[in-house]
């Protein structure tokens, strides 16, 4: 809209900013101007509504006005303004799709202007703002109303969760997704939805079961978008975590700026927010972890739900969606299967389609099916599919990065399911760790250790390795059972133990005892004064402890006196009755918070050793990965990706985490430029070195001039200014 | 040192003479102003390249455009002259009706410039008030929204259409829909006669009308307040019984604009304050609910003023002794009732 100049006189005369500012300053006596307002603000909209759609210029801009006004002020007079929101909503709802853009948006922001001020609530606004959102084709509107609403979202959510309008608003978005499965609409509901969970304000279930139903609407668009979410979400949502509690305020800065700068009221507000912000910080993170659970989790009845995702857009012949899309769909699919260990029979039978070197995408496929493949999967199930990728991958003829790809996938799959391979197949497979390509090469060593760990029987002798072996024939290792679980215990205890035990021989040592007492003698290393709380101390206690303490003892005392004889097999009843020991140890003792915090402290440098370990224990690490984290078609192409980097890219991976080094310079010189980039100064004396001489002359000259009463004034004060810490006073 | 030679350097450069060069330009002067500018295309105000002139109603069409639309005030205030004077015609030349040009005009109302408005007031004060009457209902709109315009000129102005209004249509005014109650609401709120004055034990400020020309103002609303009570509150002459007209008005078609409006078939519900007030009685009860403490206590504090305002204050004393004196509040069915009942 073109503004008309306004002559100045008239200006001075219609200006609604300062009568604004007039009736806000004092409402009560400018009640009469106001009043004024009000009317001419119930005419103009008595006009506008006339014809809406074909307002002129002028009569648009003069409504735009009073509405800024009327909502600026509508606080001041809520008795007046009691039917201006509700007139406002009307306007918008009625006619958003002919109203002036600038208008529009005027009267949105004014909805929100009063939701800000308390005069209409969240719910009131956000279910008028909404709608309009969804139904709008303008996309300029749709990118404010989005944004308005989601600030406002985040904003009554801040101080306390309000369950309330959360609940209204994901009633809404999960109504919106459920009423027309064709239509684009929801996809405003997977956006809110997936910004509300980013920003951990939303984490309960409904929000997820709104994505679960619209994973199974029929728009593309709108499937891609929650299948997105929950492929993705969750890892966002932790990326911002880590993000916000990256800022951090450096207080003493802020302190030292205070220092040197003019002492204004702004800057003591900045010290206070600082001041606030640190303690905000500090009260975070002594505050317990919140519980979060991954949305994938979350999900109610994840069965009916892979299953309906399966035969509506997968096995369905009539679903239209395209390749990428469906790739999407079959991840999260495969994901629910081998996460929540699922059985879709059909689904295994579905992929044999795909597993050609020719079809497109196929490490992705590759990739899914071993995500899809948990060990409660048949293996007779799996054994065609296996024996289809052997063959067709992984042969003399076929490309290294075919062969390698499919060897990984392989591995993959017989990693979560080791009973599915015959001996002739891997035998054969086992042979091409002789293949002159890198990439082969370690994909099948990779499977060869694999088995060597969970089904050493199926390999020929001289592949078995030295440990294999001893523990096949000491009947250690024996191959899983179909369905075999493992029993449960806690991670990192044996580490305690251990601990435990060096801990008393220290003591015992220091105490000039041998090293291992008998068993009944009472002893706990680390006791009473160490630790605050102690719950198998005291002998007076109960003499339940004292046993247990006995039981203890046992294992070590055993492994003395047959260490001696250096044998396999008693180093196996050994390692068996350690862990006896070890599972003891959680079952006959109460462990004390202190225990619990040693266990922790025992488990990260565990991990830390781990990380810090060879290229072997990185490879182990590799294997058992965490059931949650899904695979990607990255992890089956890997080997192979290496080989191909051309050499920019090998430069660029090596540079990597290093400072950047834009030209040919010196250290000292990109550290100048950080310096001078971070607003910061050089130092006091590099000034000096660069002052110019010019100016230092005369200072020099007057100095071999002056007489002795000049020159003693001078040291005195130099004296003095060192007892007050080197500072001159004002004026000196 | 370095500063003050290049101090000197300076001064020096003032009284040096240039050196001319073969093959250069003249060094410009100190004071040169580039006086060069860029265009795509040259705009010529109002130019035609027909070679014959467009008939008047073309003319005419062209101008009402003008004066509805132009960003300079001078066009708009010279089309509405122009309009002006054909519609003074013998006979009036007007294409587009009188409710065409009204409605394109009536929003000119709140313009920005004087001129433009007085030239506006001109040119309603030609149309043929018979046909006016039809557009009563929008006139009124535009005028309630001049009325409370922030800018004490725009409002002043609009008063003069006010009276205009008054003179050619004063009982569609009145009984139009939102005519009676939504006009009072505005001048109630236009002299500050505040509607709901219960400030519990506050007395607000006496109006500042120390200035004279806040007090002419003053008067004058007062004025048109009394012109328009007396419009709505006049008995009604009864009409003397003419046979032919009765049947003609039981049997014919109507022949008014819209006949039927207070059945509202079509627009939207309205509240109070929109309903059609359609005899006196109805204006007289509504009046009597809503306004009439107000008023009266505004044209007593008006009278106590004296001078201009005082005379207005007790002409509009007089109309309301005359509209409201045979008023008993019991007699008749409330409509609010009826409303209720919705």
């Amino acid at each position: 809209m073109v503004k008309r100049k306004v002559a100045a006189l008239e200006k001075l005369d219609a200006d609604f900013a300062s009568l604004q500012q007039k009736i806000r300053r004092d409402p009560r006596s400018y009640k009469e101007e106001f009043l004024k307002q009000w009317e001419q603000y119930e005419s103009q909209r008595e006009i506008f509504l006339v014809s809406p759609s074909t307002a002129t210029a002028d009569s648009i801009e003069s409504f735009h006005n009073i509405i800024d006004l009327i909502a600026h002020v509508a606080e001041c007079y809520k008795e007046e303004t009691r039917s201006f929101a509700d007139d406002l909503s009307t306007i918008l709802t009625q006619h958003h799709t002919v109203l002036h853009p600038e208008l529009r948006e005027k009267i949105a922001g004014s909805i929100m202007l009063l939701r800000r001020k308390e005069i209409i609530d969240s719910t009131t606004a956000l279910t008028t703002l909404f709608p309009i959102l969804v139904s709008s084709p303008s996309k300029s509107l749709r990118a404010t109303l989005f944004q308005k609403i989601l600030s406002d979202m985040r904003n009554s959510n801040t101080k306390t969760i309000n369950h309330p309008l959360n609940r209204t608003i994901q009633t809404v978005l999960f109504n919106l997704v459920t009423a027309d499965r064709t239509s684009p609409r929801a996809i405003w509901a997977i956006k809110l939805t997936r910004e509300m969970w980013k920003r951990q304000l939303w984490t309960d279930s409904k929000p997820v079961d709104v994505m679960k139903e619209a994973c199974l609407s029929e728009n593309e668009k709108v499937i891609i978008g929650a299948v997105r979410f929950f492929l993705g979400g969750d890892q966002e949502r932790e990326e911002l975590e880590d993000e916000s509690s990256d800022e951090e305020v450096d207080l003493s800065k802020v302190k030292h700026q205070i220092g040197i700068n003019k002492k204004t009221n702004k800057q003591k507000k900045i010290y206070e927010k600082a001041v606030e912000k640190i303690k905000r910080l500090e009260r975070k993170k002594s505050k317990p972890h919140p519980l979060n659970f991954s949305a994938l989790h979350l999900l109610h009845d994840p069965q009916d739900f892979a299953e309906q995702l399966f035969s509506k857009h997968l096995q369905n012949t009539k679903a239209k969606l395209s390749l990428d899309s469906k790739l999407l769909v079959l991840q999260l699919v495969t994901r629910l299967v081998g996460l929540h260990k699922l059985t879709i029979v059909s689904l295994y039978s579905w992929f044999i389609k795909f597993l050609t070197p020719r079809q497109q995408n196929v490490t992705s496929f590759l990739a899914s099916l071993a995500q899809a493949v948990h060990n409660l999967v048949p293996p007779d199930v799996l054994e065609p599919l296996i024996q289809k990728i052997a063959n067709e991958f992984v042969s003399e003829g076929s490309a290294s990065e075919v062969a390698s790809a499919g060897l990984n996938s392989i591995r993959e799959i017989c990693a979560r399911q080791p009973l599915t391979m015959t001996d002739t197949l891997l035998q054969d497979l086992v042979q091409y760790r002789k293949s002159k390509d890198k990439g082969v090469m370690m994909a099948a060593k990779g499977l060869l250790s694999l088995y060597r760990e969970v089904g050493a029987e199926l390999l020929k002798k001289r592949d078995r390795g030295k440990n294999a072996t001893i523990n096949l024939k000491s009947g250690i290792q024996h191959q899983r059972k179909f369905g075999e679980e493992d029993e449960g215990g806690i991670e990192g205890l044996e580490l305690l133990a251990r601990w435990k035990e060096d801990e008393r021989k220290k003591k015992r040592l220091a105490q000039g005892l041998p090293e291992n007492a008998g068993s009944d003698e009472e002893d706990d290393g680390f006791k009473s004064d160490e630790w605050e709380m102690d719950s198998d101390g005291s002998s007076d206690s109960g003499d339940w402890i004292n046993v247990d303490h006995s039981d203890d003892e046992d294992g070590p005392s055993s492994k003395k006196q047959k260490t001696g004889e250096e044998d396999e097999a008693a180093a196996a009843a050994e390692a068996a009755a350690e862990l006896e020991r070890i599972s003891k140890l959680a079952t006959t003792t109460i462990l004390t918070p202190a225990d619990l915090a040693k266990l922790q402290e025992l488990r990260m440098t565990s991990t830390v050793e781990k990380k810090l370990g060879t290229h072997r224990r990185r490879q182990k690490e590799l294997e058992d990965r965490h059931r949650d984290d899904g695979l990607t078609a990255e992890q089956i192409e890997a080997p192979s990706r290496l080989r191909k980097l051309t050499k920019e890219e090998r430069v660029e991976l090596a540079k990597d985490g290093r400072p950047e080094r834009g030209e040919h310079k010196s250290t000292q010189a990109i550290n100048k430029s950080k310096l001078a980039a971070s607003g910061k100064s050089t130092s006091n004396r590099e000034k000096e070195r660069n002052k110019n001489f010019l100016m230092t002359l005369g200072k020099a000259k007057s100095k071999q001039k002056r007489s002795l009463v000049e020159t003693r004034k001078v040291l005195r004060g130099h004296v003095e200014r060192s007892t007050r810490g080197g500072r001159r006073r004002n004026g000196t | 040192m370095g500063s003050s030679q290049r101090k000197k350097n300076e001064k020096k450069k003032d009284f040096q003479k240039t050196k001319f060069k073969v093959g250069k330009e003249k060094a410009k002067a100190a004071n040169f102003t580039d006086t060069s500018f860029k265009s795509r295309a040259i705009v010529m105000g109002q130019q035609s390249l027909s070679t014959t002139a467009p008939d008047v109603i073309q003319q005419f069409k062209h101008s009402l455009s003008l004066a509805s639309s132009s960003k300079s005030d001078k066009q708009r205030r010279e089309s509405l002259a122009y309009l002006t004077g054909q519609l003074s015609a013998e006979p009036p030349v007007n294409p587009v009706g009188t409710h065409g040009v009204l409605q394109k005009l009536l929003p000119l109302i709140t313009d920005s410039s004087t001129p433009v408005r007085s030239q506006l007031l001109k040119l309603l004060q030609v149309l043929p008030p018979a046909e006016v009457r039809h557009s009563t209902e929008q006139a009124i709109m535009f005028i309630r929204a001049g009325m409370t315009h922030l800018s004490a000129d725009i409002s002043n102005d609009t008063l003069g259409v006010m009276e205009w209004l008054l003179n050619v249509a004063e009982d569609d005014l009145v009984t139009c829909p939102g005519g009676w109650v939504k006009t009072l609401n505005t001048f109630c709120a236009l002299m500050g006669w505040a509607l709901s004055s219960s400030n519990q034990g506050w007395s607000s400020a006496p109006r500042a009308t120390l200035k004279a020309k806040g007090a002419v103002t003053y008067a004058r609303q007062i004025t048109t307040l009394a012109k328009f009570l007396e419009a709505g509150l006049r008995p009604e002459t009864t009409i003397p019984e003419d046979e032919s007209q009765t049947w003609e008005n039981l049997y014919r078609i109507p022949r008014d604009s819209n006949a039927f409006e207070y059945l509202n078939l079509y627009g939207t519900r309205r509240d109070e304050e929109g309903e059609m007030y359609p005899n006196r009685e109805a204006r007289q009860r509504v009046f009597e609910r809503k306004f009439l403490e107000a008023i009266m206590k505004g044209a007593d504090h008006a009278k106590k003023e004296g001078g201009a305002t005082g005379r207005a204050a007790a002409t509009l004393d007089k109309v309301l002794q005359q509209g409201m004196g045979d008023y008993e509040s019991a007699t008749a069915v409330d409509t609010e009732d009826l409303l209720s009942l919705w």
